[in-house]
């Protein structure tokens, strides 16, 4: 038994001394935390968000989201687009590329690049569908011939995005993917139009183009971007590499979005939020994104935690929302829908589930938008005034309920992905207020991958979800236009008034203008109450206190992990 | 017990696991939710200026997705129109599940829906993590339970103090949830609040140079609590069981005989008792094969190992389809064979139990 104590003593220190990390020494890589592996590394896929972060390290659009202002900026684009209108109908976008943009064997990126890279979004054959769909609206380019850098992108519509959706695509380059020039041949257009019988040359393109694996060998693609993968071992770990030269370092001033940093970005994939928070606090990582509300609280309050990590939460687009379905007789009048509406805590419910981390809204826009509607109220919880308007949409309570001729009956199911526990606080609070009233609700926690079906189904009263937004997301279309019905329009409400203010706010261009349609549109919402905003969320990220710069944002992944500046040696950055 | 013996069994195993994939096949067909749904990702809900066109552009994606991965095509050689009139349609060769079973036979599991990968490659990437972590696990929880077992009936008259902590320790265990087993010796063992002695990122992304005598220690550091997880989780259900086996054929008249020729109480439990002992546990044992190969979603989502659980588990989230049914399959094989492995034993060690 001695023996036992002294071998298990020794093995203790053993373990202890090789496992026991020490803080950050210069020149040691960036280590981020991923829940999920990116799957492929392929530009045309990107099948979650994690491909999209690891892409942008390995390739550059025209233009770059800006984690700084949330706003695109040119990348290999020298300035954002020239805008003209075509007609009713088009619009055209003029782009010239930055003279100094190479890939990494030094040839220049050119507008064939551009043009390649698009025709490649759109050949058939290849598992682009979801990228395409997102692209569809670029109908050509037209190439300059006295410019090899100069060109002019034509679009089906018009809108004030154009100008930074159309450029948000990794470039790829065309001397390397397609030495043949065989979609020369093919107009975008065409492409576009190919996709039932794709010509025998576009299926030999796309088979020759799998075979190259950039999904998993993106090195045997020269990039324009920063970094290159040095490693991947599926389900464990990335590992990205800065260049040692890179054409952009070049540039004076470097503008932010051409700014890389760390010499080595290590993705540390930990799918469980409780080893990844060990793991942090063990300095095995540096970077955790997206932490839990009340991880983020419990780590805060730490003694260690505020001399060794920095803290930080921004305000992101994505809102938590309810949902009523219009379709249901119950539900068609607005007046039932508001007296619901009052039901919900959005205060109690903010304060519950994100520890008050977010921010209410009277709409779909946050408050820190320019057309946020601030002469409207914040949605309250107040059950004596959700009585009162079901009395005055023609409920009367009577024993077992409320009832409305000729033989309606206010019973509810309510809708949310199972295992959150944000949705099952948000349902519990629901059913809780609607009892006090004497309205039954059944709550129907839904597998998250049957959630969509069933509310594109219509096989609901409520609902409750993420709507994900960005800054530039005033397109509410997708999501109440009467022709999104059977797509994102889960609610099925439809009303002309409603598809031609949502059409007008799409086409808005002067600011003053938009705002007036978007205020519009809140105090519209709010009237006809077919979802009810309850807040919007945050991203929290807690980090090594060595490490500044990260960029903190709203938008995903809610930080620059290129950006990123390390302090190694030095006194940890105040922040 | 012949060679065409086995080799019937063994068709048998394979006819089953065959069975079992096709009814998963035709079953995850049937769900609510379509594959492509998932394969061509969340559309971007508010932020495109171009979406009051995406109704028509998405349907368009969601054809072309279907038809190149062969959803656009009948499930099976029979289906049902949903009418009226409700009618049966015959569809010959130009059907998924034929297309699949082709594949099969010629020894091609297929492709992922989500990464266009080939589903045998990513079998072999996760396998390699799964079979030797459960394989050593096995074997250490095996040795280990045979170990403290003949420990446990080990004392001539009343318990010792240790058997009975041991005893109650064990029971404890089982009653715990694999889950809580596991968290608790993360929190317990890789916690500056606690014993910080071993590293909590899972395999971990830093090693020193393979093959180096630190790359043996760091990579050992790093199997230690998924490890320590398996062999506790399966160490009661193996050693309580074969103590009260070793208890009763100790009782046995053979067991006094021996005794009485002057033999050690450890020498007649290791040498008499234990082979009878085993006997009724050998399904228990070979019952961990199947674990080989399949993996356990618990440990290797909470120590970040890229194993058969998680990838069954993401498969069947994202309903990637040609990976759930190829892990099923090979499932449904592993528990074939480890019963055809457990009838084996059985009449290797009790030859009255051998087929006439």
């Amino acid at each position: 038994m001695r023996y036992l104590w002294f071998g298990s003593y020794s093995l203790a220190l053993l373990l202890s001394a090789c496992s026991s990390p020490a803080n950050r020494q210069a020149g040691d890589p960036i280590r981020i935390r991923w829940a999920r592996d990116p799957e492929t590394l392929d530009p045309l896929v990107q099948p979650n968000q994690n491909t999209v972060e690891a892409i942008n390290l390995l390739h550059l659009g025209l233009l770059q989201l800006n984690f700084q202002t949330s706003e695109y900026d040119p990348a290999l684009a020298e300035a954002l687009p020239a805008v003209q209108l075509l007609g009713d109908s088009l619009t055209q976008l003029d782009y010239h590329l930055r003279a100094a943009a190479t890939w990494d064997d030094g040839h220049p990126v050119l507008a064939t690049d551009v043009n390649f890279t698009l025709k490649l979004l759109n050949c058939p054959g290849l598992p682009s569908e979801g990228v395409r769909s997102q692209f569809g609206f670029i109908q050509q380019l037209q190439l300059d011939p006295t410019d090899p850098r100069h060109f002019k992108l034509v679009c089906q519509g018009q809108a004030p995005e154009y100008p930074w959706e159309s450029g948000d695509f990794p470039i790829l380059p065309e001397a390397t993917l397609d030495p043949t020039h065989s979609l020369r041949q093919f107009s975008l257009a065409s492409l576009q139009q190919a996709a039932k019988t794709p010509p025998t040359v576009l299926l030999a393109f796309a088979k020759r183009y799998q075979t190259l694996s950039q999904g998993y060998y993106p090195n045997r693609v020269p990039g324009c971007g920063p970094y290159r993968l040095a490693g991947w071992q599926p389900n464990r770990s990335l590992t990205f590499e800065r260049k040692a030269t890179w054409w952009a370092d070049r540039l004076r001033p470097a503008p932010l979005v051409l700014q890389a940093h760390p010499k080595i970005i290590k993705y540390v994939i930990l799918p469980d939020d409780g080893a990844a928070m060990l793991a942090l606090r063990r300095h095995e990582l540096d970077v955790y994104p997206a932490m839990q509300a009340r991880a983020f609280q419990r780590l805060k309050a730490l003694p260690f935690a505020q001399q060794e990590l920095a803290f930080y939460s921004s305000a992101s687009y994505d809102l938590l929302y309810a949902g009523f379905n219009t379709r249901r007789p119950t539900l068609r009048d607005k007046l039932t829908r508001q007296a619901l509406s009052c039901l919900f805590d959005p205060a109690g419910l903010l304060a519950g589930t994100q520890l008050g981390q977010g921010q209410r809204t009277v709409g779909l826009l946050p408050p820190s938008s320019p057309f946020y509607n601030d002469s409207l109220p914040l949605p309250t919880y107040d059950p004596a005034c959700a009585a009162q308007l079901l009395r005055r949409a023609g409920w009367q309570l009577v024993a077992g309920g409320w009832r409305r001729p000729p033989a309606q009956r206010l019973v509810l199911s309510l809708r949310y992905r199972a295992n959150d526990e944000t949705f099952e606080t948000v349902a519990l609070q629901f059913r809780a207020a609607a009892a006090k009233l004497d309205i039954p609700v059944e709550l129907r926690p839904t597998e998250a991958t049957t959630l969509n079906h069933t509310l594109h189904a219509g096989d609901f009263d409520v609902f409750v979800r993420i709507l994900k937004g960005s800054p530039s997301g005033f397109n509410f279309a997708p999501i109440l236009h009467s022709r999104a019905v059977r797509e994102g329009n889960f609610v099925g409400y439809t009303s002309p008034t409603t598809d031609s203010l949502l059409e007008a706010i799409v086409a808005a261009g002067p600011p003053a203008r938009k705002r007036q349609l978007l205020r519009k549109f809140q105090v519209l919402l709010r009237e006809e109450s077919p979802l009810l905003p309850l807040f919007f969320m945050s991203y929290r990220l807690a980090a090594d206190r060595h490490l500044s710069h990260l960029l903190p944002s709203g938008l995903k992944p809610g930080y620059s992990a290129a950006a990123i500046i390390s302090s190694d040696g030095l006194p940890a950055a105040p922040h | 017990m012949g060679f065409w013996w086995v080799f019937t069994r063994l068709g048998r195993a394979l006819l089953t696991a065959w069975g079992i994939a096709s009814a998963i096949f035709l079953t995850v067909h049937l769900l609510p939710a379509s594959a492509d749904e998932f394969t061509l990702g969340e559309p971007n809900e508010l932020g495109s200026a171009a979406s009051l066109r995406t109704s028509a552009s998405r349907q368009a994606a969601q054809q072309a997705l279907r038809h190149r991965l062969g959803l656009d095509e009948p499930v099976f050689y029979l289906t049902r129109t949903t009418g009226p009139p409700v009618r049966w349609q015959w569809h010959g060769r130009h059907n998924q599940y034929h297309h699949w079973l082709s594949l099969l036979l010629h020894g091609n599991l297929g492709y992922s829906y989500r990464t266009s990968q080939p589903v045998a490659a990513l079998l072999g990437a996760a396998l390699v993590y799964t079979t030797p972590l459960m394989a050593l696990a096995s074997t250490l929880a095996t040795g280990l339970a045979i170990w403290l077992a003949l420990g446990l009936v080990n004392s001539p008259t009343a318990p010792r103090r240790w058997q009975t902590v041991v005893r109650t320790l064990l029971t404890g265990i089982q009653a715990l949830p694999l889950f809580s087993l596991s968290l608790a010796l993360l929190l317990l063992l890789a916690n500056r609040d606690l014993l910080n002695v071993l590293p909590a990122d899972g395999m971990g992304a830093d090693y020193p140079p393979l093959g180096s005598m630190a790359w043996v220690v760091s990579y050992g550091t790093h199997l230690v609590l998924p490890l320590l997880s398996l062999v506790l989780a399966v160490l009661p259900q193996l050693t309580l069981p074969l103590e009260a086996a070793l208890r009763q054929e100790l009782r046995a008249d053979y067991a006094s005989t021996a005794r009485a020729k002057g033999l050690t109480s450890w020498q007649v439990a290791y040498r008499h008792a234990l082979p009878n002992a085993l006997l009724p546990l050998l399904t228990t044992f070979t019952g961990l094969l199947p674990t080989m190969v399949a993996g356990t979603v618990v440990v290797e989502v909470l120590f970040a190992l890229p194993g058969m659980g998680r990838l069954l588990a993401g498969a069947a989230a994202t309903h990637d389809y040609p990976l759930v049914i190829a892990s099923v399959l090979l499932t449904a094989a592993a528990r074939m064979l480890a019963l055809l492995l457990a009838d084996i034993l059985y009449f290797w060690t009790d030859p009255r139990l051998r087929p006439s």
